[in-house]
């Protein structure tokens, strides 16, 4: 999948105008992520890129980058 | 005890092939029952039937997704001998905030918990079927209880088995058919492992706080379905039996 599809896929999921994830966001400055989100998350990489997140390294993400490194190379350019 | 001893019945155990569905068929085998192992995993399957005592138990793989055919499966199953019993422990759990709810999870966790306990009561009240006494036992889960964020949907699944288990006691009286549920609390399971993946080690740390004598085993729900599927509760109809080390007394 491509990077920037699952971003539009995550504005979904936070109740975002498409097009507004680049990345670059801090997780703590977006209000609509939350333990809800999270979850959310996880569902979305299991259906969409058939890969289980664990929850613990979910956690220690920062930013919007940090759960994208998650996905690894499942995520193409 | 007589009334806890299944020796000549033969039972239909789903979801036979891992968790609490493979510790059912080894308690229910323990009894005396001969098993029916039913999943979809033909080598897991094979492995629960291997490891049975008494027998001769078969493995009979289906997807039960296939709800509308359950009945005429059923009806091959019980072609040489009627049954005694089901104990219908297959079920799948996915996590879902409402924010991503469509048809497709709808239809998926409702079919795969609900649906198929509606095609296998049909299939089981069928002539010949079904013994003269029979019971069917559903796993419901305590969450039908307790509302828990992102559960919602396999909540009402599991819901819908509690009020499913006394329509059907109902229905099925004229058949000779009893059937009850059981409502286990978190329970050392793959499923359990899935949903433990799923958590930071804080909130996962949080669920087990919840339960006042740890988490269960999947003999400790196996245990309770032999009950109810024995004569031991032949004047117990329609009702559910918590199975929750006292998760919900809290
Ligand atoms: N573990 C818990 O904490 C817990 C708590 C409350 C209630 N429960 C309930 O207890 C039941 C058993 O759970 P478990 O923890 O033992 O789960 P599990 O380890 O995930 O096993 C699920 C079983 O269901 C079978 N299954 C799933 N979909 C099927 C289908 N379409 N057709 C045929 N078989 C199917 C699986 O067979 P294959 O893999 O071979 O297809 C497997 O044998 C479920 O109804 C669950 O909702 C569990």
């Amino acid at each position: 999948m491509r990077r920037e599809d699952f971003l539009r896929d995550m504005d979904e999921l936070l109740e975002l105008d498409p097009g507004t994830l680049t990345g670059r966001e801090a997780l703590a400055d977006l209000a609509s992520w939350d333990s809800l989100a999270v979850i959310s998350f996880i569902a979305l990489t299991d259906e969409k890129l058939d890969t289980v997140i664990d929850g613990e390294s979910l956690a220690k993400a920062a930013t919007v980058q940090n759960l994208l490194d998650l996905l690894g190379d499942r995520l193409a350019a | 005890m007589a009334s806890f001893d299944l020796g000549g019945r033969v039972v239909l155990v789903t979801g036979a092939s891992a968790g609490i569905g493979r510790a059912t068929a080894g308690v229910l085998a323990g009894l005396g029952a001969t098993v029916i192992a039913n999943g979809r995993d033909q080598g897991r399957l094979d492995a629960t039937v291997a490891a049975l005592p008494g027998g001769p138990h078969v493995a009979a793989p289906f997807d039960l997704l296939d709800i509308d055919a359950i009945p005429a499966w059923l009806k091959g199953l019980a072609a040489d001998r009627p049954l005694h019993g089901i104990a219908h422990c297959a079920g799948v759990q996915v996590s879902r905030a409402v924010r991503q709810f469509d048809v497709a999870h709808f239809d998926q966790v409702m079919h795969a918990n609900l649906a198929s306990a509606l095609a296998l009561a049909r299939g089981l009240r069928q002539a010949g079927v079904h013994a003269a006494e029979c019971a069917m036992v559903l796993v419901a889960s305590v969450g039908a209880y307790i509302g828990q964020p992102s559960n919602i949907v396999y909540g009402a699944s599991k819901a819908g088995l509690i009020a499913a288990a006394r329509g059907l006691a109902m229905e099925l009286l004229r058949d000779g058919i009893r059937v009850n549920a059981v409502a286990p609390a978190l329970v050392e399971t793959d499923m359990a492992e899935r949903t433990r993946r799923t958590m930071s080690e804080a909130q996962f740390a949080g669920l087990l706080d919840r339960h006042p004598m740890g988490i269960g085993k999947p003999e400790d729900v196996a245990h309770a379905i032999a009950f109810l599927l024995g004569d031991g509760a032949r004047w117990i109809n329609g009702i559910t039996l918590p199975v929750d080390g006292g998760h919900l007394a809290r």
